[in-house]
């Protein structure tokens, strides 16, 4: 995205042109990847003609001016159909945008289409009853899951169908798409980023968020999405720093714990591996590596349960009164699990984020980011129930959540970054956590080892 | 500790009807595997010392 603004604010090549080539790589591909829902091509090539009139006006642009990109299509986008992936919602067309999709357009972007996802962003896998599965792009033999709930976020921009996407993680819904498909992916601090006009799954895990090649790109989104919205209570009135000017390649002196219990060391063999690996490369930049453990992450399972099973079917309650059918099985199954937790069994859920938030902030006053997988496991093939985790055999679902959940449950910022490959050629991705509101420091350590090794540069196969 | 909670059909037909929905003895049958395993995991929190710890909120407004 930022080597493509560059391009098109020297006049190298026109939004129109950029537009229109995307748009042809979507018909091309797209059959196959089901990473989008709707294509908007009159309108975006609409959007990108008034982009080109804004740079030869010579108004003044910001560096994404006339660069497309796609939202989850949970993102309400006025005149455009937003689904949230259902059957209920197929025919919903938003009034006005989301306040983020309102900001992105401020500052020049394009909406090329509205991306697939898990049915309204309740499963890891990225699976869709309704429009399809999106496809994970790294492996042209065997149907292997992006990973969810932005599952068409993750494979759009692997694929490069955009150059950006707009996800929403409530227990890893964006950073666990960008790690299966090789990608980057920023969810920020709880109330850094409006929630306004995104279809609610659990208000409070939910977090809005980019997803792009590369972390300095998630930067440039993130500076144009973050800051307070009076239409979303929750966001911060804190000043949003300037996020790529945080990008200074410098890890000297950084303080980096590497997780080790409940996390790096359940891995599987290649992933452990390869997130070592990584802390020895930031070692080696400069960065002052230890080891560390977050003890209470073990409650993390059965109080995120409370608080996302209460607050989904708070949300679906109506719906699932009357429109039960309509749903995928898996999901509908989820939101029957939310009828059986008890208001005690919420408020000793709530008890535990404080256990769990106190740890992470103290663990984290001695470092300025947290290292980890991103998921344990690279992408499965679809289908796939049970895997072997370091500590045993899992469900595919909960060893897909098991690393980044706790960061919703607690809102601390993380960040996925591609740390490597399997033998087989699927991505492995590592996970940055930082500070509340830290996000800077967060990029800043994902760039710099993005700019000390290549893995985001490789591309899939997919002629 | 709670004591665990039985899951007989009629349970949970009267749980439901609690929280205003109406599922079917089918529909209730097919929940009863996913429910065992979430039945399990509220279970652990009730074994945790929490007493004198304040609920947190999500909500971090600065």
């Amino acid at each position: 995205m930022a080597e493509l603004g560059r391009m098109i604010a020297r006049k190298e090549v026109s939004p129109v042109e950029v537009v229109r080539a995307h748009l042809e790589r979507v018909t091309a591909l797209d059959g196959r990847l089901k990473a989008f829902i709707t294509v908007c091509g009159e309108q975006a090539v609409d959007a990108a003609r008034a982009a080109e009139a804004r740079l030869m006006a010579g108004s003044a642009a910001g560096p994404l001016l006339g660069v497309p990109y796609g939202p989850k299509d949970l993102y309400n986008t006025e005149g455009v159909r937003t689904t949230g992936g259902s059957k209920i919602l197929a025919d919903f067309v938003p009034a006005q945008d989301a306040t983020v999709v309102a900001r992105l357009a401020v500052a020049g972007l394009i909406v090329l289409g509205k991306l697939n996802m898990h049915e309204f962003a309740y499963g890891p896998e990225g699976l869709n009853a309704h429009y399809g599965d999106a496809r994970n792009p790294w492996d042209r033999n065997a149907h292997r899951i992006a990973g969810g709930s932005s599952s068409g976020s993750g494979v759009a921009v692997a694929a490069a169908l955009v150059p950006g996407a707009l996800g929403s993680d409530t227990g890893g819904s964006i950073r666990i798409p960008a790690s299966l498909c090789g990608i980057s992916g920023v969810k920020p601090t709880y109330g850094r980023v409006s929630r306004a006009g995104v279809l609610p799954l659990s208000w409070s895990m939910d977090h809005a968020g980019p997803m792009a090649r590369t972390v300095e790109d998630c930067a440039l989104m993130l500076g144009a999405m973050a800051g307070y919205d009076p239409a979303d209570p929750t966001t911060s009135v804190l000043p949003v720093p300037d996020y790529a000017a945080a990008l200074t390649g410098d890890v000297k002196g950084l303080r980096v714990g590497l997780l080790r219990a409940h996390f790096t060391d359940v891995a599987a063999p290649e992933v452990r591996a390869a997130v070592e690996k990584a802390a020895k490369t930031l070692e080696q930049a400069g960065a002052v590596v230890d080891e560390v453990n977050l003890a209470e992450v073990v409650h993390v399972p059965s109080a995120s349960f409370a608080i996302v099973a209460t607050e989904a079917l708070a949300y679906h309650a109506d719906w699932m009164r009357t429109r039960a059918a309509e749903y995928q099985p898996d999901v509908r199954e989820r939101l029957r699990m939310g009828a059986f937790v008890s208001g005690v069994h919420y408020v000793r859920a709530q008890q535990v984020r404080q256990l769990v938030r106190q740890e992470m902030d103290a663990v984290l006053a001695r470092r300025d980011v947290l290292l980890a997988p991103a998921t344990p496991i690279p992408a499965p093939v679809l289908g796939e129930k049970t895997t072997i985790l370091g500590d045993g055999a899992s469900d595919v679902r909960s060893a897909l959540i098991r690393l980044t959940r706790p960061f919703n449950f607690s809102g601390h910022p993380a960040c996925s970054v591609p740390c490597g490959f399997t033998q087989g050629g699927l991505p492995i991705g590592m996970q940055l956590v930082g500070r509340p509101f830290d996000e800077a420091t967060v990029m800043r350590a994902g760039d710099a080892y993005q700019r000390l090794t290549d893995w985001r540069t490789r591309r899939p196969v997919l002629a | 500790m709670l004591p665990p909670m039985e899951i007989d059909l009629d349970t949970l037909r009267r749980m439901t009807r609690l929280s205003g929905f109406d599922w079917s003895d089918a529909e209730l049958e097919a929940v009863r595997p996913a429910l065992a395993r979430a039945l399990e995991l509220l279970a652990r929190l009730e074994t945790m010392p929490l007493r004198e710890v304040e609920p947190a909120t999500q909500y971090r407004v600065i």
